[in-house]
């Protein structure tokens, strides 16, 4: 009872410290695994996987399978942020259009878009065309409602207050309803980025035979986990990046919200 | 110019107000309200004129028709000559009901911007923001966030804001609806003070009685809804008053009478809600 | 009273008519864009097959009866991954929001995970599971356990301090507490994370099924992408997105329903 209750204390006292010990302690978990338990075929250990990374990259063609699917995000960002402000702004600044689009919108968020995605390379191909439209199509969703949400929640008063000491359209659209949107937008971003990156990657991973998809297909195939691995982690990584800079992003423009 | 406003400046008319109404919805439908009714008065230029009526009555229609905020359905409100078909920025300030404070400014921001909106030139803003701030005693707390105030606080900025406007008439709502009373006394003889130093025009809604006939030159006192006013009651005290005019027989005599006009009333809007049960 | 109250209903009504009028227009004219871009304009076929060869086959589908064997498979395979993403979310969110301490720690660690697209470690399952159904259920039950065990949390730790101060006060025993204080607090959004991981479990296995399998409902459409039948493969696609629509709205309406028995 009373180490326990030490241990408590020290998790509460060092709870970035206590992450870094259990995600330490998973690796470790990881290591004693793949050392003394699991075929070699199928896992290796993560100091072979770190120490093994430079291989990874120096696969041939890899890298450039890696950049052009950061390419890809990121034109497939860019556009599902550009259409979904588009459409967001239509649909959530009229109370008519949103009653109509938002029921067909939502239908559309909800089906398994997967189901497409044979259609998405039969019409467009292997290339980076179909992977960035099949991008945007995961993207561009949580970014609609969340700009749709956001433009919604403006007190009306607010309005009329700014009209009332004189404020000009433009005025209203930069000083009032650029910043309340600017939070429930910038998780939008955050989301639609995961969206994304989804859509690109199950795209990458469909089209087996160039990019991603046929580096996963290659390893698995060779029984190489290292190298599986060591892609998935640089994958993972990019991932964690992209989203801990929108994350940064939106706090720094949430910051209002807060302290209440 | 200062001593007694309701006596130098009768013919110095500054809000005009002729038979005004105003209804919401449509007539005949059930949302039909009608808020205000024919409603005619003249405020004098430096006057205080204090609106007070049973909750509902259209008090607050009443301001957004002379705001500029709401059309009426008939009848016209002028601002210092001009008839009133839109907000007046340099005429007019308002401090609304609400909370009107943009959250994600600090009280300073939103200060500086009221005056951005108005067009001051940015020179000036830094300056008369901190006065203005000055003035309803918040100035410790110009670099915080709204969130961060208290109710009373967030009124007080709001009330700095339409201050640091510096337009002749001021609107207010409610300004003082979520201090205590004794804040409320307190701000209420700055507030006296401020109003003998610079001469504005306002007019301001109020449920206190007290306050009503502290602050004011003359209160009109509304009937229930439909609002009309039922009677304009002059208080004959000059401006800045002091804080024992509270405890004089002219104020207890005043209050008293607000007490009795007041009373029928709020029996009239109490039992008319109950009778026809589910109006709201 | 009643009259009044009826007489707004209509106003709303009408609304809601307009809209649902508008609705109906934008799906009619885009069934009339494609039935006028296969028909008339002379679009490919391979590409988009006609509207009516899609729903003859789409009939054909339905009369063989061929869809059971995939059809089966796949919801075998969410229910496989929905029981274990459940079981293992509610038990280790409730176990996490036992205490703040182990909120602050674990709440920013499975947050941190979720934001990585699972869909990444497919072809390591794969390596693991092999091609068949085990594959898929493991990615589904990694997929939808995030939203169940991050909501049960929040749902747990959203009951206000307030009511359990109360109840403790008034002599509450924790099974007591748990009945009818934390459960029904938190059962809002703990739901709303079981829809999450619903969800997302049905996508996921589609997905699997899609990009790595041998059998199911997202492998039968790329089977006939692939042989290049894109009118049967449409007519797949929209019975698919049928089926999960219906889910979908199934599971949505009883979270709807348990929520406002609150
Ligand atoms: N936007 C609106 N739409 C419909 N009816 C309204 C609207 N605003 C006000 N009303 C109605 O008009 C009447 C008068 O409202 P108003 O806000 O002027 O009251 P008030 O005197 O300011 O009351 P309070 O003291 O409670 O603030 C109310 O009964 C209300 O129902
Ligand atoms: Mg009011």
């Amino acid at each position: 009872m009373k180490s326990r209750s030490t241990i408590k204390g020290l998790m509460k006292r060092h709870p970035r410290l206590s992450q870094l010990v259990i995600v330490a302690l998973c690796l470790v978990m990881w290591e004693v695994a793949a050392r003394f338990f699991v075929d070699k075929m199928f896992l290796s250990p993560p100091s072979r996987v770190y120490g093994e990374i430079g291989r990874v990259l120096g696969t041939k063609g890899l890298t450039q399978a890696l950049t052009l699917t950061l390419y890809e995000v990121s034109v497939a960002f860019v556009m599902a942020v550009a259409i979904g402000m588009i459409v967001g702004l239509s649909v959530g600044l009229n109370d008519f259009a949103r009653r109509c689009f938002m029921p067909i919108i939502l239908l559309l968020y909800g089906i398994p878009q997967i189901v497409i995605l044979p259609l998405f390379i039969l019409g467009l191909g292997i290339g980076p065309p179909s992977k960035i439209a099949f991008g945007v199509t995961h993207g561009i969703f949580p970014i609609i409602l969340a700009i749709v949400a956001g433009v919604q929640g403006l007190k009306p008063v607010l309005l009329i207050s700014a009209r009332s000491m004189g404020a000009s359209r433009w005025h209203i659209l930069r000083y009032v309803v650029l910043p309340h949107m600017l939070p429930s937008f910038f998780s939008g971003m955050r989301l639609g980025m995961t969206g994304v990156l989804l859509g690109v990657l199950l795209a990458e991973l469909y089209v087996s035979t160039a990019g991603i998809g046929y580096f996963t297909g290659l390893f698995t195939q060779n029984f190489d986990p290292t190298r599986l691995l060591g892609l998935i982690s640089i994958l993972a990584a990019l991932a964690i990046a992209l989203n801990e800079f929108m994350r940064m992003v939106e706090r720094r423009f949430s910051r209002w919200r807060g302290n209440d | 110019m200062s001593a007694s406003p309701a006596l130098t400046n009768k013919q110095d008319v500054c809000v005009h107000i002729q038979n005004v109404s105003h209804s919401f919805g449509v007539e005949g439908q059930p949302k039909h309200v009608r808020a205000l009714l024919d409603t005619t008065m003249d405020i004098h230029r430096g006057e205080l004129l204090a609106l007070i009526g049973p909750s509902g009555c259209g008090k607050s229609t009443l301001l957004n028709v002379i705001g500029g905020i709401l059309n009426p359905t008939t009848g016209t409100a002028s601002v210092n000559g001009k008839s009133v078909d839109g907000p007046m920025p340099h005429d007019i300030a308002y401090v609304f009901q609400e909370n009107a404070l943009f959250p994600w400014n600090t009280i300073i921001e939103n200060i500086r911007l009221g005056m951005l909106f108005q067009g001051v030139p940015k020179a000036d803003h830094e300056g008369r923001a901190r006065e203005a701030l000055q003035a309803v005693g918040l100035s410790e707390f110009a670099d915080h966030y709204p969130a961060q105030l208290s109710g009373g606080m967030r009124q007080r900025a709001a009330l700095a804001r339409a201050l640091s406007l510096d337009t002749p008439v001021v609107l207010m709502d409610e300004p003082f609806g979520a201090l205590d009373e004794q804040t409320r006394m307190v701000l209420g003889e700055d507030l006296s003070a401020l109003l003998s130093r610079t001469g504005k025009t306002i007019i301001f809604v109020t449920h206190s009685l007290g306050e009503a006939v502290f602050l004011a030159d003359r209160i009109a006192v509304f009937t229930a809804r439909p609002g009309r006013i039922k009677e304009v009651i002059p208080v004959e005290e000059p401006h800045p008053r002091k804080a024992s005019f509270m405890t004089s027989d002219k104020f207890n005599g005043l209050r008293n009478r607000l007490f009795d006009l007041l009373h029928d009333e709020i029996r009239k809007t109490v039992s008319l809600t109950s009778g026809s049960s589910g109006g709201f | 009273m009643s009259a009044p109250v009826k007489a707004t209903l209509s106003a709303d009504q009408h609304e809601r008519r307009l809209s649902r009028l508008v609705q109906l227009g934008f799906v009619a004219s885009l069934a009339l864009l494609w039935y006028l871009a296969t028909n008339v304009w002379g679009m490919s076929p391979l590409l988009l097959p006609k509207p009516q060869n899609a729903f003859e086959e789409l009939l054909d589908i339905l009369r063989s009866g061929e869809f059971w064997p995939d059809l089966l498979l796949t919801l075998g395979e969410l229910a496989g991954a929905f029981a274990i993403s459940m079981t293992l979310g509610l038990a280790i969110g409730f176990m996490v929001s036992l205490s703040p301490v182990f909120v602050r720690i674990f709440e920013p660690l499975l947050a941190g995970v979720y934001a990585v697209p699972i869909i990444l470690f497919l072809p390591l399952y794969v390596l693991f599971f092999g091609l068949g159904a085990s594959s898929k259920i493991a990615l589904g039950a990694t997929i939808s356990f995030f939203p169940i065990v991050l909501n049960t949390i929040a749902g747990f730790i959203s009951v206000d301090k307030l009511y359990v101060t109360a109840a403790k006060s008034m002599g509450a025993s924790p099974t007591v507490l748990l009945r009818h204080v934390l459960i029904p607090g938190a059962l809002p959004i703990i739901l709303s994370g079981l829809r999450m991981g619903f969800t997302v479990a049905l996508l996921s296995i589609i997905g699997s099924e899609t990009i790595a399998s041998l059998s199911g409902l997202g492998h039968r459409i790329v089977n006939l992408a692939e042989s290049l039948e894109i009118a049967r493969m449409f007519a797949y696609i929209v019975f698919v997105i049928a089926i999960a629509a219906t889910l979908n709205s199934m599971v949505s309406r009883l979270e709807a329903s348990r929520s406002l028995d609150k």
